[in-house]
């Protein structure tokens, strides 16, 4: 590889720059068996996914596929990798739509012929634009609300199954040991993001592409988030965040938003002591649940577009056994195929069965046209309404207007 | 033309020459990894450039105007004017102190001075860890937290809560923390270079050592050193973005409060979201503060001019 | 009555800074504790001082995780950062000789040229630095990960100040016997001017070291990661393994450590000789 052990030993101190430096990069095409393909993953916490995928590209047939294992901001990096020549040929993420707009992943739409009912819509779409395919789901990740059963019933609690119920919930379960939510080190700004939108009935962005919260209702839910923060029972500053169950199974918090890969943990720990809820509906919403998807994309700059095409086919509609082992084996997911998700045993009982549920019932994808301008903005305002106690009607007009502006933008593009 | 002028002329071809010897190789490098890269930015601020550095959709001053018309990036900046106001005296007459302190202990001298040093030997990374997980996390088992509850304080939520701000508390001691020591160093390195005779000439003088040794010896002796610290003061403080990223944000984001220009752009536009052009107005725009900045406040100190 | 005031200065003197050091050593403190704690104790729900055994263990489960190439990393890291140091002492000083001292007509324009930079922050000049580099081949190479690195605008500057007030009357002698800028600078300036070298160098080797952004989009193979890569690894964006992220850190600063300790000779002789007191 590029920089090899002999390489390395070369370089004493003295002689290593130069002799590093005649190195070369190594990328492309060696002899041997086909071309060789560069596929990213980010790094995922569960031991034995690195050696999994691993397992998976040695052993597919017309290529030598290297898998690099990216600790770190990921979806920066694969940005900036796009942007070159030395990026991946196959890389798992979400392609932005300015990503798919400035033509940096290729068409899979194709890949998709006979199978793309047995998709998870809920993961599909936010990797569909203009009816085209740019990613093949690979897993299906959702957050959920734990809670802790002995501790409500304790407490004379029902599990809430509305957000003024949970407000409500939260205050009863805070003790001077113990809060009643926890809902990140934040107030719940960062994790919530459009999900309690999604509880009052409302959108993102609708599907005919316009603000989704344009309307006086947001700002109602909203301002109940606010109500959590300032009734002082949410737990803030924890050692570790939301997405990492620690401060829930540590007996810091009676109820914990976090995501579905901590259920292993938290019923090892628990046994049956806990109960999953989706984040509770407020008005005439239903309740929700966020679903996120890595895809399986193609950069457009690959040298081998045919073959990494072919190598995601193989991968992530062919080989299901793979696909079964990658989603369930290590960490805990859902198959993004609803085929498999059916017949997976470890999603058939207990809290994972309810999980499973929730998920077809309430779940919601981040759209597409959802861009991290809008984001950001977006969030500021959460942010200020939770913990600032900021006017929830002014704040969210400013985001309409600047979501607005965005999706002419997008739109002007395509 | 006269022997005279050739040899002068020769002489100047001569210091030239000599010159770019010492200078040249720093020179290219700095071009071509340094000005090459700038001044593609700067290109691309002119340009929409999403997800590409090769942008041919010219927008002339559009990504300025949609900068300096976000609420959100105008009140980072003047966050960070604010701060660096506060930052950059706090730091600077914390670490000259620290070094004239351990500059005249008698004893253990290298030891005070590798105790205050070895922070900067930390990376930014290491002491948020630090900071946001033991030191000042904001459940009651947190060391700050514990010595708060030895007095019967409650808890605190020091990087959670917005009222009243004690964030600001975090960031400025891990700031302190892992600065000091660097510009003690250079300091110390200057102080050392003060000719010994001034300060025995000052005594004979019936100059009283302390304060009026310090003011009318030490500090002028320190400022060619002075010049340089508070100039990397104030960039560094304008330029933050390692500890507040590491203490402040969370997987999806960052809060409103306490945003450095940079980590508001990264958002923005430098992240996952490649709006290049807007984050290269963004550089620019902040480029152009720190230069104000710089030469607004060597000329309020009398700095900056000429050192020799 | 005089010598009394001195006294009692100097002794609070002292008080003060035995507590600042105090202060100074407590995060040391946690990094140690915590990486030497088990998972149960660091994210026990009450505080305690030491933790109820020290597992020297975490340091050995450290370098056998076969997830983390954590010893190869340091390699890198000390390989990249010796290199980067050597680089960089030798072209800055160098540059910040020339620019105090040889009269050159342009030579305040260079200098600001290169004080400009200093402005202009580098997470923005990123992605263009990123795709050069990458058109250059240099993806996953000493090469990518050491040369763009060899030219901070601010050790050129420290060093410039530095010789600006560095007294004249040697290299004048020098150059009156008839020694030129270039011996001049070897054999007189260089081996008087260690404390700066010793500074600037201690910098930049820290800095080299602490390094993140760029080593972990230059460095794409495993094989290239550096110790800060190695170290980011322990946080997912699923778990956060609490003591392991603390050890690695602990472990991760000590070379650095080792490094201020040698350095600190110089630096020391440099201050000594000054007989200010």
């Amino acid at each position: 590889m590029t920089i090899s052990r002999r390489t390395l030993l070369a370089a004493g101190p003295a002689a290593g720059l130069l002799t590093a430096c005649g190195s070369d990069t190594g990328r492309g095409d060696d002899a041997g068996a086909g071309p060789r393909l560069s596929q990213w993953y980010h790094q995922y916490g569960e031991t034995g996914t690195e050696q999994a995928v691993e397992r998976y590209a040695a052993a597919y047939p017309k290529a030598k596929v290297g898998v690099q294992w990216r600790p770190g901001n990921y979806d920066q990096q694969t940005a900036a990798a796009l942007l070159t020549d030395s990026g991946p040929d196959v890389f798992e993420g979400s392609p932005t739509l300015d990503q798919i707009q400035g033509g940096q992943v290729v068409d899979l739409t194709d890949l998709l012929d006979g199978v793309r009912d047995d998709f998870h819509p809920a993961a599909l779409t936010p990797k569909t634009y203009a009816g085209r395919i740019w990613g093949i789901p690979q897993v299906i990740d959702t957050q959920l609300l734990y809670y802790r059963k002995s501790l409500l019933s304790d407490a004379g609690v029902r599990p809430p199954d509305t957000l003024d119920a949970l407000v409500d919930a939260a205050a009863r379960l805070t003790t001077k040991k113990v809060k009643g939510l926890f809902l990140g080190n934040d107030g719940g700004a960062g994790v919530l993001g459009g999900t309690p939108l999604y509880a009052a009935g409302l959108r993102l962005v609708t599907d005919d592409g316009k603000v989704g919260f344009d309307d006086p209702a947001a700002a109602r839910t909203l301002a109940r988030l606010h109500r959590l923060y300032a009734g002082g029972s949410l737990l803030l500053g924890a050692p570790a965040d939301w997405s990492d169950p620690s401060a829930f199974l540590q007996g810091l918090t009676a109820m914990q938003w976090s995501g579905l890969w901590a259920l292993p943990r938290v019923q090892q720990e628990l046994g049956d002591d806990f109960g999953v809820l989706p984040f509770p509906g407020d008005g005439p919403g239903a309740a929700a649940v966020p679903v996120g998807a890595y895809g399986a994309a193609v950069s457009a700059r690959s040298r081998h577009r045919d073959t990494a095409k072919d190598f995601v086919k193989w991968l992530w509609i062919e080989r299901t056994d793979y696909q079964e082992d990658f989603a369930l084996s290590y960490g805990f997911h859902i198959p993004a195929r609803i085929s498999l998700a059916k017949k997976a045993d470890r999603l058939k009982t207990g809290a994972a069965a309810d999980a499973v549920r929730l998920t077809t019932e309430h779940g919601y994808a981040q759209p597409l046209l959802w861009t991290p301008a809008d984001q950001t903005a977006y969030q500021d305002a959460l942010s200020r309404i939770i913990r600032g106690g900021a006017n929830p009607e002014s704040e969210l007009r400013a985001v309409v207007r600047k979501v607005s502006a965005e999706l002419d933008r997008v739109r002007r593009k395509s | 033309m006269t022997a005279h002028g050739a040899t002068a002329r020769r002489r100047v071809r001569n210091r030239a020459l000599w010159f770019w010897t010492f200078v040249g190789p720093f020179a290219v490098g700095l071009g071509l990894f340094t000005y090459v890269p700038l001044l593609w930015s700067v290109a691309l601020s002119f340009f929409d450039a999403h997800n590409t550095v090769t942008p041919t959709d010219f927008v002339g001053l559009d990504n300025y105007t949609a900068l300096l018309s976000d609420d959100a990036f105008v009140d980072s900046l003047r966050t960070f004017l604010v701060f660096t106001a506060f930052i950059v005296p706090t730091t600077y007459v914390f670490s000259l102190a620290l070094a004239l302190m351990v500059n005249r202990v008698r004893r253990a001298r290298a030891f005070f001075r590798s105790v205050f040093f070895l922070p900067a030997a930390c990376s930014y990374v290491v002491a948020a860890l630090i900071w946001k997980m033991s030191l000042f996390n904001g459940v009651r088992f947190g060391l700050a937290n514990t010595v708060l509850g030895w007095f019967g304080g409650d808890p605190v939520a020091w990087l959670s809560g917005t009222d009243p701000p004690w964030y600001w508390l975090v960031i400025v001691t891990v700031r302190l923390w892992l600065q000091t020591g660097f510009y003690m160093i250079l300091f110390l390195a200057g102080l050392q270079r003060i000719d010994p005779g001034l300060y025995e000439a000052a005594a004979v003088d019936g100059a009283r050592p302390g304060r009026q040794v310090l003011w009318h010896i030490t500090l002028p002796q320190l400022r060619a050193t002075s010049v340089a610290v508070v100039l990397l003061l104030v960039i560094n403080a304008f330029q933050a973005f390692d500890e507040f990223y590491n203490l402040l944000s969370d997987t999806r984001g960052y809060p409103p409060y306490a945003r450095p220009p940079l980590v508001y752009l990264y958002y923005l536009a430098l992240g996952q979201g490649q709006n290049l052009g807007l984050g290269s107005a963004g550089a620019v725009i902040l480029s152009l503060v720190v230069v104000v900045v710089t030469v607004g406040q060597a000329r309020w100190f009398g700095l900056g001019g000429r050192e020799e | 009555m005089e010598d009394a005031v001195v006294r009692v200065g100097r002794a609070l003197r002292l008080v003060l800074l035995v507590v600042l050091a105090l202060l100074f050593l407590v995060p040391f403190y946690l990094l140690v504790r915590n990486g030497l704690s088990s998972e149960r104790d660091v994210t026990a729900p009450e505080w305690a001082f030491f933790p109820s055994e020290l597992r020297w263990a975490n340091v050995q489960e450290l370098f056998d995780d076969p997830s983390v190439p954590f010893a190869r990393s340091l390699l890198n890291s000390a390989l990249i950062a010796v290199a980067t140091t050597a680089g960089t002492l030798l072209l800055a000083s160098l540059a910040g000789y020339g620019l105090a001292r040889v009269p050159y007509r342009h030579a305040n324009k260079v200098f600001y040229a290169v004080l400009g930079t200093l402005v202009v922050p580098a997470a923005v000049t990123f992605v263009p630095s990123f795709v050069l580099v990458s058109s250059l081949g240099w993806i996953s190479t000493y090469r990518g990960l050491i040369v763009p690195t060899l030219f901070p605008a601010f050790a050129c500057f420290v060093f410039r100040q530095y010789f600006l007030g560095f007294p004249t009357e040697l290299e004048d002698a020098a150059q009156v016997d008839g020694l030129g800028y270039w011996r001049t600078y070897w054999l007189i300036v260089v081996p008087n001017a260690r404390p700066v070298f010793a500074a600037v160098g201690t910098i930049v080797f820290i800095g080299a070291w602490n390094s993140f952004l760029w080593p972990l989009v230059i460095g794409q193979d495993r094989d290239a990661w550096t110790v800060q890569v190695a170290l980011s690894s322990f946080t997912t964006s699923q778990v956060v393994r609490v003591h392991e992220l603390f050890v690695a850190a602990a472990v991760s600063i000590l070379p650095l450590l080792a490094v201020f300790l040698c350095f600190q000779r110089w630096l020391v002789a440099g201050v000594e000789r000054s007989g200010i007191d």
